[in-house]
């Protein structure tokens, strides 16, 4: 454990030392993986789908704020998909409309939320998010998420059925393509069920986190992703939403894991010398609970100087 | 001559302005009532934009039943549930606003009093050594 915590501290020295470079190269990164993982998925535009101008623009990212990422990922879905059809593209760009008018503009910090949660969708790990925005956020972050969610079903919605969409325009027309996209995204009961879970585990991690039990980290996380599973697979059961068990499970084993190093990271504490301290003023008594953080001091290098003279 | 208690102090206090202070600044130099009200306007801006995109939306949905009935529906009725939408909408909207943005400005003043309490002590230190 010790070497660990040497390592943690060894970690936050060099992230403090070389910040200045470590924050763009993540953003850097960050808006790479972003905009190839939403040009692998519906890359329609051959004109953005080029490695060239993603790198250009992950480059210029990470020189700008992070909410520009969220901008710029927003920016290449509606123009992926109102290259596939003209319809989505305007349903695409309403929703991100809505999302930015109404609630980003009261809490900024949580635009990120609608880049990582599609982001792990794809690596079949979204349920990290909830438990990490349960650990680390406020109940108010609930909205992100469910902005988030709603962002990688209407991608995936898109994707799976571009075909259908464009062979109606022929038929139908665009009213008729219109209706199909915006009934699509708002009866899928699989999004719905997705966002009641993870509403519901941000909720309950943020609740139990906050209380003063001793590993109330480690109690929020667990109960957190029990109560995720129960919700997914009782609206399976109620919906038929033919969601996988195993990948469910195995999923909700990795996010677990993830959430345990975001908590070593951020809340180590040693429960075993936890001290209470009682005492009063005029006016309250205080009954204080007192947990120690976890933290070694860094072994520091002697250099041992030999000097012989001839 | 240099001061250990003074650095400390003034790093604290130079942190601050760069970090989170300089968000409650700006809001602190609003008294409350312009401080709500401006941003209680924003958010009623932003709600009629919204308001005018999912209206937009709905009517582009129907748009063939709404195109078929346009003569025989009652223009001025549908008018008026379009107006009373918009106003409860925009109501709920700016009610919100008003909670979040009273919420974050009695953060922000309580923020700075203690950015203030810091300023009197340093000035306090000063004053020390001066008499000194």
């Amino acid at each position: 454990m010790s070497s660990l915590l040497e390592m943690r501290e060894r970690l936050r020295n060099f992230y403090s030392k070389y910040e200045i470079y470590i924050t763009p190269l993540f953003k850097f990164v960050l808006a790479l993986v972003s905009l190839m993982c939403i040009n692998g998925n519906i890359g329609y535009m051959d004109r953005l789908n080029n490695i060239i101008i993603v790198l250009v623009i992950a480059l210029m990212c990470s020189f700008l704020p992070m909410n520009f990422i969220v901008l710029v990922s927003a920016g290449f879905v509606c123009a992926h998909l109102y290259t596939a059809s003209l319809e989505c593209g305007v349903v695409a760009l309403a929703i991100f409309l809505l999302m930015f008018i109404l609630y980003f503009r009261f809490s900024p910090k949580d635009t990120v939320v609608v880049l990582l949660l599609p982001l792990c969708f794809i690596m079949k790990i979204p349920y990290v998010v909830p438990i990490a925005v349960g650990l680390m956020g406020t109940p108010a972050s609930v909205v992100s998420v469910g902005c988030g969610t709603v962002v990688y079903y209407l991608i995936q919605y898109i994707k799976v059925n571009a075909s259908t969409i464009s062979a109606l325009e022929a038929d139908d027309g665009a009213v008729a393509k219109f209706r199909y996209v915006i009934d699509g995204i708002l009866n899928n009961k699989e999004m719905l069920i997705t966002i009641i879970a993870f509403a519901a585990v941000v909720i309950a991690v943020y609740l139990i986190r906050r209380t003063s039990v001793d590993h109330a980290w480690t109690i929020a996380m667990a109960v957190g992703a029990v109560l995720g599973v129960v919700v997914l697979l009782i609206g399976d059961l109620a919906y038929d939403t033919h969601i996988s068990i195993g990948l469910l499970i195995v999923g909700m084993v990795i996010s677990l894991l993830i959430a345990k190093v975001l908590q070593f990271f951020c809340f180590n504490v040693d429960y075993s010398r936890t001290e209470y301290v009682q005492f009063e003023d005029d006016e309250y008594y205080y009954y204080v609970k007192a947990v120690p953080k976890n933290s070694v001091a860094q072994a520091k290098k002697k250099v041992k100087k030999i000097t012989s003279v001839l | 001559m240099l001061s250990q208690e003074r650095v400390q102090l003034m790093t604290k206090m130079a942190a601050y302005e760069e970090n989170e202070g300089r968000k409650y600044m700006s809001i602190g130099n609003y008294f409350r009532s312009d401080y709500i009200g401006l941003q209680t306007i924003k958010s009623i801006i932003c709600a009629t934009i919204a308001y005018a995109i999912l209206f937009a939306m709905y009517i582009c949905y129907d748009f063939e039943v709404f195109m078929q009935d346009i003569y025989k529906m009652d223009l001025l009725a549908f008018g008026k549930n379009v107006i009373l939408y918009y106003f409860i909408f925009t109501l709920i909207y700016a009610v919100i606003s008003y909670i979040v943005h009273s919420y974050r400005y009695f953060m922000a003043k309580k923020s700075l009093k203690r950015y203030y309490h810091h300023l009197k002590q340093l000035n306090a230190m000063y004053d020390l050594e001066n008499r000194k």
